[in-house]
């Protein structure tokens, strides 16, 4: 009888376990042969020798399913084992490409004036001088002008120099109150350290009822822009000059290199420029016949928002399509 | 602009103002600081005075001098020839250390000794001013023997460079920044009053003329001065060097240093230069309304704020000579000048952006400079010309002001902000004020601009910010969802593989031609490039995605997957945006997958990825014509039936001349592959069958041509077909067996094999009598 139990335990595989199987369970197995011998029995004997042996037969099955379950899984672990991989080999290797900095920056900023419900305005690179200086008050032979070198062609027309003429076409095509942002290609001629032919802009225009739109809310949407961008920074205004807004300002954030000690980036001012503003100036209003009006224009340069905030530190291999650097923003 | 602490002392005084505070104060009004440098002299350097001074008996070049340094009388042994001419000088004692560490010991100079050294400015780190060592005078304050050098505020000085915008002409001038200041800070300016002690009873009168011809529109004033000596002062050089402003000869210098000081334009003229018979005559002649010329008989020697002939300025030995301040308006002077083609001097700077109307200041400046340390008379009286001059009146209303800016302004706080900045108030009733705008704010027209005088001066950073508060609309414009399916593309691609390229929208015109593509006409092409290889305007992306794969080719990259969305131009410079995807070397990064052997791309993987990106596309037979295409695997692009770009390998000749691997490109309008409005077919309930047809075609027949055939076939059971095998051997010679896989199923009903043999009999049969194909 132990010898049984014996020979389930010492099966050592799925197959000798078979074996085992048929030795006590087959047609003509241990089981079947005991219950063969009831008829030998005699009756008042029967009952408890039946009860006897089916107590028997189940002990022996449960024996049998626990081996079963034991070397099942001992089967699949080898089975398993069998395709055993070294996992570290396949770290990804990156089948993904990568948005450029600057387009994704580019989005970044569009995402945050979207949500506030701006519109997205576009126009042409090649552009004319009404649009691109005269009417946004730069008229022929202004000071202002020479601070933009300006790409010309042999008919008069231009590269555009700052995203401006698309508020100024915006603005010829619709009625106030707009609410628009232009990002697009603009192209100065000048090239240096931090200086490219060409880069992006975005320029934000808010017009609306006279006395509606003030410099307190220019200051509000853009040091709230400026701390979605950069996070939690310092934002300085300072009063400053462009021909198509009065009062202007420049904005400067706090270095995020050394949190206002003064770096090498920020020139160990403290502070890094990042955009210009200010309230629409009126003779703009006049060039595109908005009367009675009030509103407020800001622009930016994306190529420096992308250095800063992926701390790029040369300008130029942003233009030249180098994998180095743009497998890094995978 | 550069200005000093001290020079703008002389107008205001900033005795309670430290240097941190001028920063700020600067950068508030809109006087952006670039630098702002103290000047720190070196302890231990003090006024020595010379008592005496004798040649080396061993070396002809040093002198020995023996110099009171407050602490004794020390020998030091000096290099320079000036020395000699000097009484004061700047010593630096034993135990000094000079800049770039250089630290004074007792020396032996040729066997004499030497304890100390007698400085120049530049060893002192001051600005280099002329051969020799500086030589001290009482232009920076009593001198005092043994006192340091650098307690002398006006020798530690503290230099601050501004960066002023094109609007401030105004503050081109130590006087204008610190009448700035004067407004920020609240402090008042300092009076300046100089009277003239007229040595010569002489009246100008008898002397010279002036005379105007035409309506100029100039203010002119003259003095005539006879000169017998010229010197300068210690601090006029001092301060020269420290804002960089350059000026040959002593005269020229000192005018210089008036004109920084005052920002009105001076000039001097010899005097014989307007001689005519025994008097002078000085002629103002209208050239256009905003030009005048200076002339002398027929020799214009001067456009007034423009330039001067070199042979008319005035130098150290002219004896006899007019001094000349002027006023032009700068509004239309810019363009007068540039259309008349005229060459102007550094004073133009000053005069185009505007310069100082108060042309008495101007020369009473001069002339108590030149009283000081010159021996000049000047004839009694003077000669002038004035322009009457409407100046700008503006209504201002300080409720419209406080709404531009966000925040209420008092009226009196407007009044008084404009007034300390030289405007002149009158009152008009209840908030209302009439602001005439001085001449020097030339830039100053609206309100607008006086409320960014307000903005300034009360500060930007003292405004609460306000969000504004609008009436909700709808504003997703068609541009704005071009934006976000664009994005969306760009994301497409970069899960495909691809790197986004952003390249220069020029090209080289020379390439351009090379490779067969349009170029701009010339007629419409850039006047001004920057560059020979941007000369003109691109035609297509794919010369820049090339460069920029030849880069990452020589920064050993194997695999070059970049895309691009940028605008490109034709002949007639018509911009359109493309879409543009360029493949070079390795499909994948070498890995254990590949045992460190990927490969290449090719054409089906290359249109794969595209697909992946684009959508669903056919490729035809090439139409389109240029250097980069490869004759044999090259296609059109259709989407919706309609040719919109190419895909091609690059012609192996490219791939040479550009040093890349196997490599494929296309490019294809943008606006093909937005999204189109979509209506749902209806989808059969029943079961369709898969069917394969082999036939045999001739091997110049394109599945292109098959598959028109194909759609042309009128069996409403044919679901749709593809290719799925191509093969060609010996045996079928100049033929192919094609073999291509149909979807046949019915809307209405379980198919019977009755209804598909219909359906590809009647394929077979077009494709007999259309493609010559015959059953394999």
């Amino acid at each position: 009888m132990e010898n049984l139990e014996e020979k389930i335990v010492q099966a050592d595989s799925l197959e000798t376990l078979e074996k085992v199987r048929v030795e006590l369970f087959g047609k003509k197995g241990f089981i079947a042969t005991e219950f063969a011998k009831m008829k030998e029995v005699p009756g008042p004997k029967k009952k408890a020798y039946a009860e006897g042996l089916n107590k028997r037969k189940a002990s022996l099955q449960r024996s049998f399913d626990a081996r079963f379950k034991l070397l099942k899984a001992q089967e699949v672990e080898r089975l398993l084992k069998r395709e055993a991989i070294d996992v570290s080999l396949y770290g990804s290797q990156g089948q993904k490409g990568a948005l450029h900095p600057v387009m994704e920056t580019m989005d970044k900023i569009i995402d945050y004036f979207v949500a506030l419900n701006f519109a997205v305005e576009q126009g042409p690179m090649v552009e004319d001088d009404f649009h691109n200086f005269e009417a946004l008050n730069l008229p022929k032979y202004h000071p202002a002008r020479d601070m933009q070198d300006t790409f010309y062609f042999n008919d008069a027309s231009l590269l555009r120099t700052h995203t401006s003429p698309v508020q100024i076409r915006t603005m010829m095509e619709r009625k106030p109150p707009i609410r628009m942002i232009a990002p697009g290609t603009v192209f100065r001629r000048d090239y240096d350290l931090t200086h490219t032919p060409m880069f992006h802009q975005v320029e934000g225009l808010v017009v609306d009822a006279k006395d509606k739109v003030s410099f307190a809310n220019l200051k509000s949407i853009l040091t709230d822009f400026l701390q979605y961008m950069f996070g939690e920074v310092e934002v300085r205004f300072r009063p400053s000059f462009f021909p198509f807004t009065e009062p202007s300002a420049e904005v400067d954030i706090s270095c995020i290199f050394c949190e206002g000690e003064g770096c090498r980036v920020c020139s160990h001012t403290g502070w890094l420029e990042v955009l210009g503003c200010g309230i629409v100036d009126p003779n703009v209003f006049k060039s595109v016949g908005y009367e009675d009006v009030s509103g407020y224009a800001f622009g930016l340069g994306v190529e420096r928002f992308a250095m800063l905030m992926h701390k790029i530190p040369d300008l130029r291999s942003l233009f030249e399509g180098d994998i180095r650097l743009l497998e890094q923003f995978r | 602009m550069i200005v000093t602490r001290s020079w703008l002392s002389e107008f205001i005084d900033l005795s309670d103002v430290s240097n941190s505070t001028l920063y700020k104060t600067f950068n508030a009004i809109g006087l952006e600081v670039d630098s702002i440098e103290q000047i720190k002299i070196a302890p231990k350097v003090v006024v020595g005075e010379i008592l005496s001074c004798e040649k080396h008996p061993d070396a002809d070049k040093l002198n020995v001098c023996q110099i009171e340094t407050g602490d004794g009388v020390k020998q030091i042994v000096c290099g320079a020839a000036n020395v000699v001419d000097a009484k004061f000088v700047a010593v630096a004692t034993i135990g000094a250390v000079l800049p770039g560490d250089f630290k004074i010991k007792p020396a032996k100079l040729r066997g004499v000794e030497s304890a100390g050294m007698v400085c120049s400015s530049g060893e002192l780190g001051l600005p280099e001013m002329g051969k020799g060592i500086m030589i001290l005078d009482e232009s920076i304050g009593t001198l005092e023997v043994g006192r340091e050098v650098g307690s002398y505020e006006k020798v530690a000085d503290t230099i601050i460079t501004l960066e002023l915008t094109a609007n401030r002409g105004d503050c081109l001038s130590i006087y204008g920044v610190a009448r700035d200041l004067s407004a920020a800070l609240n402090i008042e300016m300092k009076p300046f009053e100089y009277k003239q002690t007229e040595k010569m009873k002489l009246g100008i009168a008898r002397e010279a003329d002036l005379q105007v011809k035409g309506t100029i529109n100039a203010d002119l004033c003259y003095k005539l001065a006879s000169l017998h000596s010229l010197s300068e002062t210690l601090l006029l050089q001092l301060r020269l060097g420290m804002v960089g402003v350059q000026a040959e000869g002593k005269l020229a210098s000192i005018l210089a240093y008036a004109t920084h000081t005052t920002g009105v334009i001076l000039r001097a003229y010899k005097s014989e230069v307007f001689t005519k018979g025994k008097k002078c005559l000085v002629e103002a002649v209208q050239n256009t309304i905003a030009l005048t010329d200076i002339c002398a008989g027929s020799q214009v020697v001067s456009t007034v704020g423009v330039n001067q002939s070199t042979e008319s300025i005035a130098t150290d030995t002219t004896t006899k000579l007019f001094l000349e301040a002027s006023y032009v308006n700068p509004d239309q002077l810019t363009e007068a000048v540039v259309e008349a083609g005229l060459s102007s001097d550094e004073l133009y700077y000053k005069t185009s952006r505007g310069s100082n109307p108060d042309l008495n200041f101007g020369l009473s400046y001069l002339a108590m400079l030149m009283a000081g340390y010159t021996d000049i008379n000047c004839y009694e009286g003077m000669m002038d010309y004035r322009v009457q001059r409407e100046k700008q009146k503006i209504i201002v209303d300080a409720k419209e002001v406080s709404s531009i800016i966000g925040m209420t302004i008092e009226s009196g706080r407007v009044v008084t902000i404009l007034q300390k900045l030289g405007f002149a108030i009158s009152s008009m009733g209840d908030n209302i004020v009439a602001v005439t705008v001085p001449l020097f704010r030339h830039d100053i027209r609206n309100i607008q601009d006086i409320t960014e005088e307000i903005v300034r001066i009360v500060g930007i950073n003292n405004i609460e910010a306000k969000p504004l508060v609008f009436a909700e609309e709808v504003r997703l414009n068609s541009t704005t969802q071009r934006y976000h399916l664009k994005k969306q593309l760009r994301n497409r691609a970069v899960g495909a593989g691809f790197y986004e390229n952003v390249s220069y929208i020029f090209a080289q015109r020379e390439v351009l031609e090379k490779y067969d593509f349009a170029t701009v006409v010339s007629e419409l092409d850039l006047t001004n490039p920057i560059a020979e290889e941007l000369n003109t305007l691109r035609s297509t992306t794919l010369t820049n995605l090339l460069n920029a794969a030849k880069r990452n080719v020589s920064y050993t990259k194997k695999s070059i997957p970049l895309f691009e969305i940028g605008a490109v131009f034709d002949a007639n410079r018509q911009q359109r945006e493309v879409l543009s995807f360029l493949f070079s070397g390795e499909l994948t990064q070498e890995s254990v997958t590949n045992a460190g052997k990927p490969k290449m791309v090719d054409f089906a993987t290359f249109t794969e990825k595209m697909g992946a990106v684009i959508g669903a596309f056919e490729l035809v037979a090439c139409s389109h014509k240029n250097g980069l295409l490869h004759p044999y695997q090259s296609a059109d692009i259709l989407i919706d039936g309609k040719v919109c770009g190419f895909v091609s390998k690059l012609h192996p000749t490219v791939e040479d001349a550009f040093d890349l691997p196997v490599t494929f490109i296309a490019e294809l309008d943008f606006d093909a592959v937005m999204p189109r409005h979509i209506n749902a077919t209806p989808i059969s309930k029943f079961q369709g069958v898969y069917k394969d047809l082999s036939v045999v075609i001739d091997k110049s027949v394109s599945y292109s041509h098959v598959a028109k055939v194909l759609a042309g076939i009128d069996a409403p059971m044919l679901k749709s077909y593809y290719p799925v095998d191509i093969y060609e051997d010996e045996k079928l010679g100049d033929q192919k067996s094609l073999t291509i896989r149909f979807v046949i199923q019915s809307m209405e009903k379980t198919l019977k094999d009755s209804d598909t043999e219909a359906v590809l009999q009647r394929i077979m049969q077009a494709l007999q009598e259309e493609c010559g194909a015959t059953l394999r």
